[in-house]
């Protein structure tokens, strides 16, 4: 089980303007992280910094104990992935070549795909439903179905853990339950995920832990959903008043926006 | 239509880009007979006495390999330096690298005249270093006033390279009358482009410049894939984008700077041709590139014959591409199919 501790991030682009402050967090094999909070509190960029990506001007990123500086760029790509939250191809490429850019870590430097590499990419299309899409072009695709490709290149890159950012922000409810389907398997598997989403009621549902950012950059709390999932928590990280009850099926919190013209029952 | 039903165009065009090839080494000014060629070669007469042969391979021959070697150095830089700059309108011409090179090459040519090089008496090649020094200054120039911004926003990029173009071209102009009036036709002629060497001495520097540089950035193919699709999933895929960066710029301005000195600044390969064989063999570099290589320099063999063939005389080969060239540019600018192009 591969392990990614951070601990008291501080981060900023221009100095100046944190956009992390004193942040921990941690991705574990076996489980999913969700990181949830309001628009620019700093998520994307957290998991930026978690990758390598990005230095951070105080705190440490380590893998198992490691400084994530001391691993070369190839051990690091086979260990962990990063999604970006938007990608803007110059070039028209095929699903089917999408998903085989993610064999990189692992080919040579021409670059081509052996018969090992080309069964991982045929699993990683059926895990993903996109199977069907292989032959379009992914600039053809509606926003769902590139999503969907896109987690299936970063599942043909074969990590230990995977790093995603907003993986479902434009599923329709089947896909997006898929997709939290499939990365609970992951995790099962012993995959170790951090995925940042706005869905509050299926990151309740599916994420072990959860990473409550607020708006000031810093972590307002984190744990399990339903320590992190209060009513007074929420509405101050999204200033606004956010009810809490509980999922009518599984139990999870289920949390609602309450609009002001309602008065509260 | 899907990649593999296009790519059985492939084995087609090679065919013809070999038979444009043949054409370049047979026709010309003067129609050979082949059989005359033949005739001499077998008999073992002396170049002095056999005319026929002595055309062929003192000028067809070299001027076929010119042709071959400047159009596939500069229809790979063009591919180079659309994925590295994720731009598909990027090449040598468009970015002003080309143009840069031709001042450097221009200003070589004007300080051995004026004699004061110390390269001359190293017996170094002047002319190729004058053209790197700028080509490359350029290239760093262009990129560091496109990236200042927090995305490197591909419409300045292109407008920084065509300004910094005119101002090589105005460098040109202003220091015309420093020339010895009697070399300034054979410049002005270098200065529209032309692949008429005369004798190997430039086509082996074409070689010298053209075959390591190729070489380099075809072995980039799979980082270009990946950098083409996203900077930040290619970084996680372990490439190191600074080392990307500067491999590229300093080898494609390289190979540009040496075929700008030897044949003059000849426009628009890298764009028509990059953007042609993608047709075909969609975006993977690693089939791209190479495709690219062998069409490039067919097209410029093909601008070649039609140079010497369409009006009596010499039409200079610089004002064949760009009339193809400039059209496809506009055409590509119209249609306007890039993701990342309104920024
Ligand atoms: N590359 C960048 N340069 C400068 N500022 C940035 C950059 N990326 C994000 N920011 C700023 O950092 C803050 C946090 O951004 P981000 O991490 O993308 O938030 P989130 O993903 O939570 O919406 C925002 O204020 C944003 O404007
Ligand atoms: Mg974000």
């Amino acid at each position: 089980m591969y392990t990614l501790n951070a601990e008291s991030l501080n981060f900023a682009y221009e100095p100046g303007s944190d956009v992390l402050r004193g942040v921990n967090a941690s991705v574990i094999g076996g489980r999913i992280t969700g990181l949830v909070g309001p628009n620019g509190s700093g998520k994307s960029t957290l998991l930026r910094l978690l990758c390598g990506f990005l230095q951070p001007n105080s705190g440490t990123v380590k893998l198992d104990g490691r400084p994530l500086v001391s691993l070369s760029a190839a051990e690091r790509a086979r260990t962990l992935a990063f999604l970006p939250q938007m990608v803007d191809p110059v070039f028209s490429l095929t699903v089917f070549e999408v998903v085989c850019l993610g064999r990189y870590p692992y080919t040579g430097m021409i670059g081509s795909l052996r018969s090992h590499d080309l069964e991982v990419v045929a699993r990683c299309l059926q895990d993903t439903e996109t199977e069907p899409l292989r032959h379009r072009e992914f600039g053809s695709l509606s926003g769902g179905e590139r999503q969907r490709v896109l987690l299936a290149s970063i599942l043909a890159q074969e990590p230990k853990l995977m790093l995603l950012d907003e993986p479902t922000s434009s599923l329709d409810i089947h896909h997006e339950v898929e997709v939290f389907e499939l990365l609970a398997r992951l995790a099962r598997q012993g995959y170790g995920i951090a995925v940042v989403t706005h869905d509050l009621n299926l990151a309740a549902q599916y994420c072990e832990e959860l990473l409550l950012l607020s708006a000031d950059h810093s972590v307002l709390a984190s744990g399990k959903p339903e320590e992190v999932f209060t009513e007074a928590l929420l509405s101050t990280a999204y200033a606004a008043s956010i009810r809490v009850g509980k999922h009518p099926f599984t139990g999870a919190p289920f949390v609602a926006a309450q609009s002001t013209r309602e008065t509260p029952p | 239509m899907t990649v593999s039903s296009r790519s059985k165009w492939i084995l087609p065009v090679l065919a013809v880009c070999l038979l444009i090839i043949l054409a370049s080494i047979l026709f010309g000014a003067q129609s050979l007979n082949m059989a005359q060629a033949w005739h001499e070669w077998r008999t073992h007469t002396p170049l002095s006495e056999a005319p026929t042969l002595s055309i062929l391979l003192n000028q067809r021959l070299p001027r076929t390999l010119a042709a071959l070697l400047a159009g596939a150095g500069l229809a790979l830089a063009g591919c180079a330096f659309q994925a590295l700059l994720r731009n598909p309108l990027a090449e040598p011409y468009t970015l002003g690298v080309a143009s840069a090179g031709a001042l450097g090459t221009w200003l070589s040519f004007i300080l051995v005249d004026v004699g004061w090089f110390f390269g001359l008496s190293l017996r170094l090649p002047t002319a190729q270093i004058c053209a790197f020094a700028f080509a490359g200054a350029e290239v760093l120039l262009v990129y560091g006033l496109a990236s200042r911004k927090r995305r490197m926003a591909p419409s300045v990029l292109l407008l920084a390279g065509v300004t910094m173009g005119m101002l090589g071209n105005s460098g040109i102009m202003f220091t015309r009358y420093l020339a010895a009036p009697e070399r300034l036709v054979m410049m002005d002629r270098w200065l529209m482009g032309g692949v008429d060497v005369l004798g190997y001495r430039p086509v082996i520097t074409l070689f010298i410049g053209v075959v390591p540089c190729a070489a380099i950035l075809i072995a980039q193919a799979a980082k270009f894939d990946q950098f083409g699709f996203n900077a930040e999933l290619a970084a996680g895929r372990g490439i190191h984008l600074g080392r990307l960066q500067v491999t590229t710029f300093f080898v494609g301005s390289l190979m540009t700077a040496i075929i700008v000195s030897v044949v003059g600044p000849i426009g628009f390969v890298g764009l028509v041709i990059p953007h042609s064989v993608r047709m075909i063999t969609g975006s993977r570099h690693r089939l791209l590139m190479p495709l690219s290589l062998i069409v490039g320099g067919a097209f410029l063999c093909a601008c070649d014959i039609a140079a010497r063939k369409i009006l009596p005389g010499e039409t200079p080969i610089g004002i064949i591409t760009t009339l193809i060239g400039g059209p496809f540019f506009l055409y590509l600018l119209i249609r306007r199919k890039f993701t990342d192009w309104d920024v």
